[in-house]
């Protein structure tokens, strides 16, 4: 009713199909690009699909290269983050609630110390990191990715804010006058009523620690340590497979890379449409990003 | 009632409880936030020489990457990507929110939805695709592309980067921010809206004189958290120049030249410098932002 006076349905319908075009046209188009040839790819019309049989030779090549090296990038990349993630909400679930809920002297400086680390520009901090795992002798193994991992402060902030607003006091001074103790007033009275906020800070640890680029491509020298981010680009740069110089004979070129592309983002597609409902529902609550 | 007694002793019982939930927490932050923040500090003080020990000096590290002369081409090109990227986000975000809470149409929610799904897509996956999304020979608007393109067919360059990186912070960062803008409106109460009407206010009016104004504390909010993203710029630039090499620049970005100080040159004291003048700058416009528009006062609404 509102805005329709002016601006009539028809232009806000276009408005919705140009976005839709703009938003979803890449996505369409990386998901046929594995059906084609790389000569399919520039002169079949872009939208077209290819078939299946070339789907199956994309998939074999890239999943044949370097003797299926693909597989152990997707394998270190589940286990670093499922490692990293386990680690960093046993880690912020308690700090955050007991910042909120259980104050003690010097509990605030704690929070600014935490809100200050969040403006930090991760990759300020990426080569002390490095010097710092280089000092352990950690550099160059899984470890100087997972433990940098753990820490999570957008995680504790966001448990923090909710603890704060949505989980009454009384409550858990209820449970404390029962003889419940601390740490069972956590597992059984905030934990299952935080969850929507726990389950968004598990999303968005889940896609940053997935998504981690700058670390692994710093601190791991071995290919047969990389995450699928960095095999990624160690495919790319050393096949040519896109600067079109593809001299060699591995047959690694636009189709195949557009596959691990795939392949590399489907867990968080997974996710995401999994967990769809529960984030746009707590995200107006004051969500993190990227 | 508890008497004094007991609720001075549950106090006292409370203080040890919280230092204990709290203690692995702080164990992650000092080992992985503290610590490498306030080694990097002493770092940039730290200067490299070929000739002898490395020696301390207030000064130095600074003052060579300021002369750097690759930093102002850096420095221009972030400068190039912030002002395309950050209007186009804003405004790309606020009209679909608005024409979204215009009227609740099921195509509004399908929209929302694709917008949404590039947000999915980051990365090095995300970067592939746009570097695709850029070839005149395979992209889906290769015949648009090839009008811009140059002598070789190739449209990226040092000068077009700048514009793909917007349009591909854009298309991935836009989606999440619509939903909490749009979230944002619908919390709107309706009764603020009617009796607007009822006063005469026309559609245009209330969206200027009362939604807009009543989320604006969002527009603050995400050009901090854009900002901060914007000058960290390094996956993107450097994927795709794996990609492309040779057609963009190594040290297009400030982050690639930081990282080309620690690795080609292998002096973290400079590399170190340059990201703490990059933070310095990230902070110092977040405080202008905030105090120019009231972020925070808004914030306990």
């Amino acid at each position: 009713m509102r805005t329709d006076k002016i601006v009539g349905p028809a232009a806000r319908n276009l408005l919705f199909v140009l976005a839709i075009l703009f938003f979803g046209l890449p996505i369409v188009w990386l998901l046929l690009a594995p059906t084609k040839t790389t000569n399919g790819l520039q002169y079949m019309p872009p939208m077209a699909f290819g078939s299946f049989q070339q789907l199956g030779i994309s998939a074999s090549n890239l999943f044949g290269y370097d003797n299926g090296i693909i597989w152990t990038w997707a394998l270190n990349s589940v286990w670093y983050t499922a490692l990293s993630l386990a680690v960093s909400l046993s880690v912020a679930v308690p700090a955050g609630y007991a910042l909120a809920k259980l104050p003690f002297k010097g509990s605030n400086v704690v929070l600014f110390v935490t809100l200050l680390t969040m403006i930090v520009p991760s990759a300020a901090l990426i080569l002390p990191l490095y010097l710092e795992m280089s000092a352990f002798n950690l550099t160059n193994t899984p470890w100087s990715v997972i433990l940098p991992l753990t820490f999570h402060p957008f995680g504790v902030y966001l448990i923090y804010l909710y603890a704060k607003a949505s989980v009454p006091d009384s409550i858990i001074e209820a449970a404390r006058l029962d003889g419940c103790s601390e740490f069972g007033i956590m597992m059984r009275i905030f934990v299952p009523l935080a969850w929507p906020a726990i389950a968004m800070v598990a999303f968005f640890g889940f896609v940053g620690a997935w998504n981690a680029f700058f670390l692994p491509f710093i601190m791991l020298n071995d290919q047969s340590l990389a995450t699928l981010q960095t095999g990624l680009q160690i495919l790319v740069s050393s096949t040519g497979a896109i600067s079109g110089g593809n001299p060699s004979s591995v047959p690694i070129h636009a189709p195949e890379v557009a596959l691990a592309a795939i392949v590399s983002i489907l867990p968080i597609l997974m996710v995401f449409l999994f967990a769809q409902r529960y984030l746009v529902a707590g995200q107006t609550a004051g969500a993190e990003k990227g | 009632m508890p008497s004094k007694l007991a609720t001075r002793a549950k106090t006292r019982l409370r203080v040890p409880a919280g230092w204990g939930f709290v203690a692995p927490y702080l164990v992650v932050l000092i080992a992985f936030g503290i610590a490498p923040a306030v080694y990097g500090l002493y770092q940039a003080f730290s200067v490299t020489s070929p000739v002898s020990d490395p020696y301390f000096s207030l000064t130095q590290n600074f003052l060579d990457v300021l002369r750097d002369y690759r930093l102002p081409g850096a420095s221009w090109n972030v400068a190039k990507y912030l002002l395309i990227w950050l209007p186009l986000l804003l405004v790309v975000v606020f009209v679909l929110a608005l024409a979204m809470d215009a009227k609740r149409t099921k195509f509004a929610a399908l929209t929302r939805f694709v917008t949404y799904v590039p947000g999915a897509v980051t990365g090095s996956s995300a970067a592939l695709l746009w570097l695709f999304m850029s070839s005149p020979a395979v992209s889906p608007i290769g015949p648009f592309l090839k009008l811009f393109a140059d002598k070789s067919g190739s449209f990226l360059s040092d000068q077009t980067f700048a514009l793909l990186l917007s349009v591909m912070g854009t298309a991935a960062g836009a989606g999440g921010w619509i939903v909490v803008v749009y979230g944002a409106l619908v919390g709107i109460p309706q009764e603020v809206i009617e009796s607007a009407v009822l006063d005469g206010a026309s559609a245009w009016d209330t969206v200027w004189h009362i939604k807009l104004p009543l989320i604006r504390s969002y527009i603050a909010f995400i050009l901090i958290i854009s900002l901060a993203q914007g000058f960290q710029l390094f996956v993107e630039p450097t994927v795709i120049s794996a990609g492309a090499p040779g057609q963009v620049s190594r040290t297009w970005s400030i982050n690639q030249l930081v990282y080309s100080y620690a690795t080609d040159q292998s002096n973290y004291g400079r590399a170190s410098a340059l990201a703490i003048l990059l933070l310095l700058v990230c902070v110092a416009l977040a405080v202008l932002i905030i105090t120019k528009t009231k972020f925070y006062s808004i914030g306990d609404r």
